[in-house]
């Protein structure tokens, strides 16, 4: 979900020259969607398959409750779904149906000034193939756009808590609570833009719960990610996009111990929309 | 949005799939439209006390929640023999709280996913033809994955007859893919053979400037398997008649067009949805919801 993440940020960079009055959408909600290819899935450094081809649909309705000039900038609400498609052992191969997560997510966002955003989400990991059981969570995410002051040189540092509320991603014996730092620095270059997006994910509670107990680090990973717009300005059908990336991933022992290897190359590739 | 009137037999499927156009007629305030752009975006969230799928009853106990999300893109529109190209792609949920949801043995809530994709092409007089696939899952594992192709024609005869239009439509649909690991599932009846659907149907109705109020009728038949019961095919699957009234709330926004809806339908059963009913032929239908669309 990190690539996802970065593919939306980077459609609706001014890149994309939202905004313009060739912009079909003037209202307050976006949609934004899109479909990837990927050799790998690891989630927050937890191996989840790869083998076969992984398919990530997914799709995301934003909407703005608020903007204004005040100490609270913005309030907007996203809803959206979010799934993974196996053909592998965790899927068509191994439990005989390809759709191996389904996760739903509600998030409420508040923007305030200098950049800085709060959010907070309530995600509901699905597997409808049974490929692991239900997990509920709520996250925080702190971020800060710091392209104002610093232009290209912006490093849009964020960090995430998430709690876990029912079931557990390590499929451990406690509900666990996992802390995120990351950036993503990114440039453009023409048309293309280019982020370069930077993980570490850190167990604060048994989030990470091996044969040797809760372990501290779970991953760090770095990747380089571009996006190609379709077109220089939105059209009727909104502003569509193909990217790809490479992530490097390298784990801690827990992770390590279940994907047989201390690091991991994945590499992806996707269509994307904003509306 | 038109595709998904004839994919479930349920009023508030009518509800969910037709909600767009009744939001759209002239009679609501069209204040401004936010999104002028080629891309519509449906969303519905309905509530019922039972859910019958053509028929064919899903759920014994409990209530039914109906999630579903609706993304049309209006590839080509033209004054032409061909008026209008479309495409539809959306998702249909299906939550249960009884016997075949969180009450029932898998304990999940998450009775049925489905998918569906169509391509939709519109001609003069009002008539259009519609091919949809869809994949209909059960993500608490309730039955296997039904696949189906339908074709839909449609007229929209509100040109010729105003609010005495009918809008009548005719839908077959087809089972695919039904024999898996040597045997036969993937199929609405649970049956032994793949099964093909007919369905004739209209949808009546009057729009006022709060609220619009429709009266769907429909009759579903088998025209080869699609309603098997102990080996046997029977013809008839049901009849249906419900009365749908909707009530938008306020006009067009830059949030959309938002809308409350509810209804009654009326089911008469065939022999096999009798069976599958528990014995019993008749089956009224409560729902209301909340739907949008941008």
């Amino acid at each position: 979900m990190a690539w996802v993440a970065v593919a939306l940020s980077m459609a609706t960079t001014p890149l994309r020259a939202q905004g313009t009055s060739a912009d079909p959408n003037l209202g307050n909600l976006k949609l934004t969607s899109g479909f990837d290819v990927t050799n790998a899935y690891l989630f927050r450094g937890i191996p989840q398959d790869d083998t076969g081809v992984i398919m990530w649909p997914y799709a995301d309705l934003g909407i703005t409750l608020h903007h204004g000039d005040g100490a609270l900038g913005n309030v907007g609400v996203n809803v959206g779904m979010w799934n993974s498609l196996h053909t592998g052992l965790a899927g068509l191969d191994g439990l005989g149906k390809l759709w191996y997560e389904s996760d739903f997510y509600t998030t409420l966002a508040l923007g305030f000034g200098k950049g800085t955003s709060l959010g907070v989400t309530y995600t509901a990991y699905n597997s409808p193939n049974s490929g692991f059981v239900p997990v509920k969570e709520v996250s925080f995410k702190l971020a800060m756009d710091d392209s104002g002051p610093l232009g290209r040189y912006a490093s849009k540092p964020y960090v995430i808590v998430a709690r876990e509320l029912e079931g557990q991603a390590d499929a451990g014996t406690k509900e666990g609570t996992y802390l995120e730092l990351g950036a993503a620095p990114s440039i453009g270059l023409g048309r293309v833009g280019v982020a370069v997006p930077l993980r570490l994910g850190l167990s604060l509670a048994d989030y990470y719960e091996g044969a040797n107990g809760d372990e501290r680090f779970g991953f760090f990973s770095v990747a380089g990610v571009v996006t190609v717009p379709f077109s220089s300005r939105p059209t009727r059908f909104g502003s569509w996009n193909v990217h790809g990336g490479v992530e490097f991933v390298t784990l801690g022992d827990r992770n390590e111990a279940i994907l047989g290897d201390r690091s991991k190359v994945i590499v992806s590739g996707g269509i994307g929309l904003s509306y | 949005m038109v595709s998904r009137c004839g994919i479930r037999s349920s009023v508030v499927v009518i509800l969910a799939g037709c909600m767009a156009a009744l939001v759209g007629t002239p009679a609501f305030a069209q204040d401004k439209d936010p999104n002028p752009g080629a891309m519509t975006l449906t969303a519905s969230f309905d509530f019922l006390n039972q859910y019958q799928f053509r028929g064919i009853r899903q759920n014994s106990t409990g209530i039914a929640m109906w999630p579903a999300v609706d993304l049309g893109i209006a590839t080509y529109s033209g004054k032409g023999g061909l008026k209008s190209l479309g495409v539809n792609l959306g998702t249909w949920n299906s939550l249960h709280t009884g016997d075949t949801g969180s009450d029932g043995p898998s304990g999940k809530l998450w009775y049925e996913s489905d998918f569906y994709a169509s391509l939709g092409f519109g001609f003069g007089g009002g008539t259009s033809f519609t091919t949809t696939y869809t994949s209909y899952t059960s993500p608490n594992g309730s039955y296997s994955t039904v696949k189906e192709i339908m074709f839909k024609l449609a007229v929209d005869d509100s040109g010729h007859f105003g609010k005495g239009a009918v809008k009548p439509y005719v839908i077959v649909a087809r089972e695919l893919d039904a024999t898996q690991d040597g045997l036969t599932n993937g199929q609405a009846d649970g049956g032994l053979n793949a099964g093909t659907y007919l369905e004739f149907g209209g949808a009546p109705g009057f729009s006022g400037k709060k609220a619009s109020v429709s009266i769907p009728v429909k009759i579903g038949m088998s025209l080869s398997n699609y309603y098997e019961l102990l080996g046997v095919d029977n013809k008839f699957g049901f009849f249906s008649v419900a009365g749908l009234v909707t009530v938008p709330l306020g006009g067009t926004t830059n949030f959309g067009a938002w809308n409350v809806h509810g209804g009654i339908e009326y089911q008469r059963l065939g022999t096999t949805t009798q069976a599958f009913n528990g014995g019993e032929a008749n089956q009224a239908i409560y729902s209301f919801g909340l739907g949008f669309t941008y």
